[in-house]
């Protein structure tokens, strides 16, 4: 039988950190899903590269969906201080550096719109449930795709064959 | 037994897709009539886009939910979804080649980059076709995911 089966969890922390900081923050969102996409590429990466056995595209999809949760709530937490109750203050940060610099990052100025409501911990926790599910399903698509790149890959089985893991990480079978 | 279970992942993800694509155009909808729910549905995209009108095509005068970049993809997405089965039918599932996914992804990944360095400005026709490519390509990696955790589990991590 094969030794220890891999943690998602640290894979999917890495992969949900990079994509939900990055997500967060309005001078390098304008990637929009691509990030969380990315970061679910990188945690299927470094769950594949330590794995004894072939991953599938099940198994991105599940570190995948982790990252996406992961993600969802770094973002929440990155985002916090651009809502209603710190926006005068980075809005007047932006429109000072915009009286010096020549090239602003086009639409900024609607950067600050999305705190535009009064911040509660009901919309908070609200928004966070909808964006938990919505990373959630962008994750599994692309912790399937980084598996599809990085997972290792095993020709399919000759027909009445049984399916045997193969042996090219050095990890011996006991 | 398989073949079903595939065509049920593929109706839910068909009518997922539908419906994300719906809510995007129903925001500016309910936004022209004064309706809060179309607030609420900016918000619930804010995260996975940026939002900016100018990069935004527009409906009854308001932005859509999403900008032409992301609509590109969903749209891309929904049209990849109404070719999966004749292109790989219900009774299998394949990933594509690594090399596939790589011409579909770059040219919208030079285009993000290029953009995002101020290299050249795209218009928002460009976007939305970029979009739709790579778009095109997600529901075969989308489908055979969640075929694959539906038809063998989880056996591999934990």
């Amino acid at each position: 039988m094969n030794g220890q089966k891999p943690k998602l969890v640290g894979p999917a922390l890495i992969g949900g950190a990079v994509a939900g900081i990055l997500s967060g923050i309005p001078f390098v969102n304008c990637l929009c899903c691509l990030w969380i996409i990315g970061g679910a590429i990188l945690a299927s990466y470094l769950l594949a590269k330590d794995s004894p056995v072939n991953l599938t595209a099940g198994d991105g999809a599940i570190v995948g969906a982790f990252t996406g949760l992961f993600a969802a709530a770094i973002e929440a937490l990155i985002a916090v201080p651009f809502q209603a109750m710190n926006v005068a203050f980075f809005q007047k940060v932006m429109e000072r550096l915009a009286e010096f610099s020549k090239e602003m990052p086009a639409g900024w100025e609607t950067w600050f719109k999305r705190g535009e409501a009064p911040f509660s911990i009901a919309w908070f926790f609200l928004g966070l449930v909808v964006s938990a599910a919505i990373f959630a399903a962008l994750g599994a698509l692309g912790g399937i795709i980084g598996m599809s790149l990085f997972g290792k890959k095993t020709p399919p089985p000759a027909p009445g064959i049984t399916h045997e893991t193969p042996q090219d990480t050095g990890h011996s079978q006991s | 037994m398989n073949a079903k279970k595939i065509s049920w992942i593929y109706s839910a993800s068909l009518l997922g897709i539908l419906g994300w694509l719906g809510a995007i155009w129903l925001a500016p909808y309910l936004r022209s009539r004064g309706a809060p729910l179309g607030k609420f549905i900016y918000l619930c995209f804010s995260p996975i886009c940026h939002q900016i009108p100018a990069r935004s095509f527009s409906f009854v005068g308001y932005p859509l939910a999403v900008c032409a970049r992301c609509l590109g993809i969903y749209f891309g997405f929904l049209a990849g979804m109404v070719l999966y089965p004749f292109v790989r039918g219900f009774s299998t599932v394949r990933l594509p080649k690594a090399r596939v996914f790589l011409a579909f992804t770059a040219p919208i990944v030079v285009d993000t980059v290029a953009n995002f360095f101020h290299l050249w400005e795209t218009s928002n026709v460009l976007r939305l076709s970029l979009g739709f490519l790579w778009g095109s390509l997600l529901p075969f990696y989308f489908m055979t995911g969640l075929a694959e955790l539906a038809l063998k589990g989880i056996k591999h991590i934990e």
